[in-house]
């Protein structure tokens, strides 16, 4: 007889592997399945991937999916034919962008290419101001003849855009009801949908993505969908926004930009769950993979977002307007390769062997020496266990690479080139950790550090000492983690609306009111999915700056204000925030509102973590090694025979000096001589960085 | 308290033996980090605009001597402003302590126009870094301030016109802030609670960049971060001086001109440059450039010698980080004193990022014989700023703001089209206003922001194409426009076409455009319902348009990026009759024809459709005669 579905799967399609992580409410077990990624049929691995985790769709009650396709798809330019509508006068608008040049010496620099081309750009006669009154009305019978074009032109998705929509967006409403009316089966997409943001460019690229990843991200989710129904599935299908919160798929097909940073945002997700469990308030979450490290933070419990990101990277990618997790991201991953540049200096990265060739080790045809291979040299990979043994690994090979690639034209040892190559990663990394805590007035010695990712347990303890972190956590499977972060994520909306408004002469019934329609909003979307009104929270914040000023700050706005419905008092909660970001104010000078933002929370049960076994009275703290090896370290100066512990033969209160390395299916991690290794109740590592 | 000022060995060869290549890769990448950090540091708490999204400001680490150690940009063209007031401040407090010495603790600050090459909304802020006592470099700062007194909306004559000075001093000596310096600034300065936010973020930046070499120092040591510095530079000249090889040793020259200074309207302002390769050294003389105007077109030699530096840096090392000093030890320049770019006092100096642009676009096109596939054709050379000025409608606050940056074309170059609609070359990571933002704060509505269609030069790659940008005002408030290189389009290479100068409109009411026989127009008051223009020139083009594949020709069509007028006369395209559709067989004969006069292409040059345009400047200058210099028109401007 088959057993009521218990499970809530998690899903992260990445462009390398499909990673599922699910939890069986019936007995509190969490299980893992990895399985190598279908591009041409993504769902397929799902599917084998969940089998692999020893569990099937059918008995999942809940899905939650996170995936690379829409920003592989803007990456890729595989996107839909797609129109963009524009306020006459600025069809160009897309293409001119913000005219910087951040390569500024590089005659040869390329700005951004617009997913739509010119031709497809067409100027619509109607005009709203500023402030949102209307200067010409929305020509309809032009709009007519616009859409016998687009129809002419077999477009597939439509982006429309009219100035000043956060305000009033009756227009593009207008517009985009016609367009759906006149061109059925177009994917229409207006822009104060996805942003109420001032910013015309920066609002046109990312309607213009919704537009153009549209149509293929609707089929990909309908193919899940129609798959899952096949294999019996009756529960609910939720996707990961780049908020790090869920959404409804049906809301996911209308809106698909939100999924761009899934992966990287259920990681933060996953991190704050390992400080609630840990009881601890802040966290930097740092994950590092083949190609690249990420790093997002935790602070006091809540996780830190951004407005926009760059797709394809700041010099000539796209911005997104969106709520997102903020994650800084390098180009240093396992993959990183080290060269000798010209005239000698030792540079790791940005370009990677990837999956193919991959490092030398891999033996599958690379030939320049990688940051996994000095890792192999130095004795922290093993050449036998590497995936659980299932790929042997070559280590002369990488000896012979790092020889004579590195160490010999630096005039170097081999140990010296190798154990040169990770510090010199440690110090990149450890730089976009900086990027995302001292750069916003926070100081990384206040933090913990979550590593997860394939090598990120291997890189961490370096990187923590270089910013001075006390302790290190590797989470249980730190391969799978951004699917497990997954489970720990709840329903959310995220609005933000431009209202430019002086303080001092703040309108509090409209101020409130603006927050009450987001809000009246936001719930109602989740009420399908949370009916509990209990369940729902909401949460008010403003983008505040001094008169004159240009960068505004975020400042989170207790309830106490809008009873209080003081000006000064809301101007004061600013000029505090304002001193705690940048340690200064200018409490005598008058602010102003820039943008409003509301959050609304839909609580999901979460995973209850269940504990790991524990060690027995009087048993000792100190687990047996499973092999010992000799490993470099820095702080030894020299190879030190090193125990080497297998993880799953750890239990609850262990308790490990440094040196010494732990190895578990897809990843080593590292404890380097003079830090402590706890086991903790729930079965994660957590290291005491020596202080040097 | 006293501390001892002396350089520290940056004798390459001696430490060079002994510099671990880890650590100098790890010291490599911490200084590009923290200059980078003091620029976001900057950016997030600045006041003005101009700092803000215009990005015009640069932060860096020097040496103990003031050389460049990395410097985070900002602003390109400001290469060498911080080390030469470094240097400079280095030497005043050097001087027999009549100025006291420098101290930990201190924040040191000038605007000293003749000093930093430019003009005097340029503070700079100077930290000197000291480890147990001993100077081991310094952390610098310099920022665009909004306002910095003087007059507006006139062409100034002298710099005493331009604001308030300020020589070099302690802004804090020993951590105490100079609160008489404070006062002066406060007095002297419109809108001073910008001003003091600007000096607050600047403040936070260099003292970040100063706190956080002190840390590298103390987690690696001071010699071997000192030795690493000096290692990095010497890699950075080893590259450069290897690039310098490979260059065809040899003599070159070129002359361009700009338009007039401002005051002598219509006297052409020559630039000629002449560029010596010898072995792996490269010599740029300046001796030829015009000397000194009239106009506040001048600027001081560090930025003379700073555009020199520009255009070897993008020749030799364009993505090399740090940008160091090193890069620029293969290069000489020979610059007399009182030239255009590198002018005395009390030369005007307001627009003093004008002329260099179009210095650093005339060493291009001198080398383009020698290296045709690593220069570029001309570009627009100027930033297209309308400076504006007025009252709030509501409550009467002054306003200040810079329109414009609407960026322009690039040239061609070989392999590629120039690029569209993008900062001229003084500036970098500059970004123009979001246009939602201009008309949420001030009283004007854009009425269109677009690429001027033909506006490239036409070549086997294009040259970029340039914008227009239309901006109706819905109060009263002055515009004035100091746009260059109207008359010396920017030129193409290897046989590519000129790119569209740039040019300035008016529209009074519904009228028809007012055109002005140059780009500057100062002091003109704009009545609710009138409208300025901004037009950016294109890039030049680079080879033959004839040798331009077809496909990519239809393309430009069918995109609107050129017009079938241009396609005919400039590319030797033929139609079939009146369609659309290229008739490719007559085409190539055309093309063959054509390519069998000698000097049919710049035949054609003059009837490309920017022959017309041209002819509308001719008739603007006949209609707006009278209407050229108007400094009489003041604005009475209401400062609360």
């Amino acid at each position: 007889m088959p057993s009521a579905p218990s499970f809530r799967v998690a899903a992260d399609v990445g462009g390398t592997f499909t990673d599922i992580v699910a939890f069986d409410e019936a007995s509190g077990r969490l299980v893992f399945g990895k399985t190598l990624t279908t591009p041409t049929r993504l769902v397929d691995g799902i599917v084998t991937g969940v089998d692999k985790a020893g569990t099937s769709v059918s008995l999942a009650r809940l899905f939650l999916h996170g995936s690379t396709i829409a920003i592989n798809t803007m990456l890729e330019r595989s996107g839909a034919k797609t129109a963009l509508l524009t306020t006459r006068g600025f069809r160009d608008i897309y293409e001119i962008g913000r005219i910087n040049r951040p390569q500024a010496y590089n005659l040869f620099f390329r700005k951004h290419q617009p997913l739509i081309r010119r031709s497809l750009r067409f100027e619509v006669n109607e005009r709203v101001g500023a402030a949102g009154q209307v200067l010409t009305a929305l020509d309809e019978a032009q709009l007519a003849d616009i859409a016998r074009q687009l129809h002419e032109l077999e477009v597939q998705a439509v982006a429309i855009l009219f100035f000043h929509s956060y305000c009033n967006p009756a227009h593009e409403l207008r517009a985009k009801e016609l367009i759906e009316q006149w061109c059925p089966g177009t994917y229409v997409s207006a822009s104060h949908e996805i942003s109420q943001e001032y910013r015309e460019f920066e609002r046109t690229s990312t309607v213009a993505a919704n537009a153009y990843i549209g149509p293929r991200i609707k089929t990909y989710l309908g193919e899940i969908q129609e798959r899952f129904a096949r294999e019996k599935f009756a529960g609910s299908f939720y996707v990961v926004q780049s908020n790090g919160g869920l959404f409804d798929v049906a809301q996911a097909q209308r809106e698909c930009i939100r999924m761009l940073e899934s992966g990287p945002a259920a990681g933060v997700i996953g991190a704050r769950a390992v400080c609630e469990r840990l009881d601890l308030d802040n966290a930097i979450a740092f994950d590092m993979g083949g190609t690249t490290a990420k790093a997002g933070v935790v602070l006091e419990r809540q996780v830190l977002m951004a407005g926009n990101i760059m797709v394809g990277g700041y010099d000539e990618g796209l911005p997104i307007q969106i709520p997102l997790i903020d994650t800084q991201e390098v180009g240093t991953g396992g993959g990183s390769i080290a060269r000798i540049e010209e005239g000698g200096g030792l540079r790791v990265g940005p370009q990677s062997a990837g999956a193919a060739p991959g490092p030398v080790c891999y033996d599958l045809g690379g030939s320049e020496p990688t940051v996994t291979d000095a890792n192999l040299v130095l004795g922290r990979l093993s050449a036998g266990n590497f995936l659980g043994g299932e790929m042997k690994l070559n280590f002369e090979k990488a000896r012979q690479a790092l020889s004579s690639r590195i160490a010999e034209p630096a005039g170097i040892s081999l140990t010296e080139a190798a154990n040169g190559i990770i510090r010199i990663a440690a110090t990149t990394m450890s730089n976009v950790v900086t990027r995302v805590t001292t750069e916003r007035g926070l100081d990384a010695g206040d933090f913990a550090m979550v590593a997860y990712g394939g090598a990120g347990p291997l890189h961490a303890s370096m990187v923590a000492r270089e910013l001075r972190i006390p302790k290190v956590i590797i989470p249980p499977s730190p391969g799978h983690f951004s699917a497990y972060g997954m489970l720990m994520a709840d329903m959310r909306r995220d609005f933000v609306r431009t209202w430019f408004r002086a303080v001092d002469k703040l309108d509090f019934a409209e101020f409130e009111s603006l927050f009450g329609v987001m809000e009246g909003e936001g719930i109602a979307t989740l009420a399908r999915n949370v009916p509990e009104r209990e369940r729902i929270r909401c949460v008010r914040a403003a983008d505040m700056r001094y008169v004159g000023q240009e960068h505004p700050v975020e400042v989170e706005l207790p309830a106490s204000l809008f009873e209080a419905r003081d000006p000064a008092a809301l101007k004061r909660v600013f000029d505090d925030v304002h001193m705690q970001r940048y340690e200064f104010n200018a409490v005598k000078e008058p602010a102003e509102i820039v943008s409003l933002h509301s959050t609304v929370i839909g609580m999901l049960d979460k995973p209850v973590t269940s504990a790991i076994a524990a060690l027995a009275d009087g048993e000792s703290r100190s687990p047996t090694p499973s092999s010992r090896r000799p490993v470099y370290f820095t702080e030894s100066g020299d190879f030190t025979d090193t125990p080497v512990y297998d993880r799953a033969m750890l239990l609850a209160g262990h308790s490990i000096a440094g040196p010494a390395l732990v190895e578990e299916y897809a990843s080593t991690t590292v404890l380097l001589p003079g830090d402590r290794m706890e086991v903790s109740r729930y079965g994660d590592l957590v290291i005491t960085i020596a202080r040097s | 308290m006293s501390a001892t000022v002396s350089a520290t060995s940056t004798s390459a060869t001696s430490t060079a033996a002994r510099v671990d290549p880890v650590i100098t890769e790890i010291v490599r990448n911490a200084v590009v980090a923290i200059s980078e950090e003091m620029k976001t540091n900057l950016m997030r708490t600045a006041y003005s605009m101009v700092i803000y999204e215009a990005q015009d400001f640069t932060v860096g680490l020097f040496d103990a001597k003031g050389n460049i150690v990395s410097i985070a940009i900002g602003l390109p063209n400001f290469i060498r402003g911080m080390s030469d007031t470094i240097k400079a401040m280095l030497l005043h407090y050097a001087s027999e302590g009549d100025n006291g010495a420098m101290a930990p603790g201190d924040v040191l600050v000038t605007n000293d126009a003749y000093v930093t090459g430019s003009h005097l909304n340029h503070i700079t802020l100077v930290v000197p870094i000291f480890h147990e006592q001993r100077l081991v470099a310094f952390s610098a700062c310099m920022a665009h301030w909004a306002d910095i007194g003087g007059a507006l909306n006139i062409l100034t004559r002298d710099i005493y016109s331009e604001g308030l000075q300020v020589p070099i001093l302690k802004m804090y000596a020993a951590g105490e802030i100079n609160k008489d310096l404070l006062a002066i600034l406060r007095m002297n300065i419109r809108i001073p609670e910008r001003g003091m936010g600007d000096l607050h973020a600047q403040t936070a930046a260099v003292r970040t960049g100063a706190k956080r070499f002190l840390e590298l120092i103390a987690r690696y040591g001071a010699e071997q971060v000192l030795s690493s510095i000096a290692a990095i530079m010497d890699h950075s000249e080893a590259m450069a001086r290897k690039q310098v090889l490979s260059i065809p040793d040899g003599e070159y020259s070129a002359e361009s001109y700009m338009d007039d200074d401002g005051v002598d309207a219509g006297k052409r302002i020559p630039i000629r440059v002449k560029v010596t390769v010898a072995g792996d050294e490269m010599t740029i003389d300046l001796t030829e450039v015009s000397m000194q105007v009239k106009g506040f077109y001048n600027c001081g030699e560090a930025a003379g010698r700073g555009c020199c530096q520009v255009a070897f840096k993008c020749l030799t090392s364009a993505l090399e980080k740090p940008i160091n000093e090193g890069s620029f030890r293969p290069l000489k320049i020979i610059l007399p004193p009182s030239r255009v770019v590198s002018a005395t006092k009390p030369a005007p100096m307001r627009r003093w990022m004008t002329y260099p642009m179009t210095v650093v676009d005339t060493i291009f096109k001198a080398m383009a014989p020698a290296i045709p596939d690593r220069v570029i054709a001309g570009h627009h050379a100027d930033l297209m700023t309308a400076a504006i000025n007025g009252n709030m409608p509501g409550d009467g606050k002054l306003f200040i703001v810079y329109g414009g940056l609407i960026g322009g074309g690039w040239g061609a170059k070989y392999g590629a089209d120039g690029s569209n609609a993008t900062i001229c070359i003084n500036d970098g990571d500059t970004h123009n206003s979001p246009l939602e933002q201009v008309e949420a704060k001030y009283p004007m509505v854009v009425e269109r922001y677009g690429l001027r269609e033909d506006s490239g030069g036409a070549g086997r790659w294009q040259g970029g194409m340039g914008t227009e940008k239309k901006v109706r005002a819905t109060s009263e408030w002055m515009f004035n426009a100091q746009v260059e290189r109207v008359y010396c389009r920017p030129w193409g290479l290897v046989g590519g076409h000129p790119g569209a100068g740039n040019s300035v409109g008016v529209q009074v009411g519904d009228d028809k455009e007012l055109r002005f026989p140059s780009g500057k127009v100062l002091g003109r008051l704009l009545k609710p319902g009138d409208a300025y223009i901004l037009r950016s020139g294109g890039g030049g083009g680079y080879g033959s348009p004839l040798d331009r594949p077809l496909d990519i020709v239809e393309a430009d069509l069918i995109e609107g990026y050129i017009s079938r007028q241009k396609a005919e006369a400039c590319y030797g395209i033929v139609f079939e009759g009146a369609s659309s559709r290229i008739d490719r067989l007559a085409t190539e004969a055309k093309r063959a024809k054509l390519r069998s006069l000698s000097g049919a292409i710049a035949e054609r040059d003059n009837e490309d459709p920017l022959a017309e345009e041209a002819a509308l400047l001719e008739a603007g200058n006949e209609q707006s005669k009278g209407l050229y210099f108007t400094e009489g028109m003041l604005f009475p401007l209401r400062c609360c």
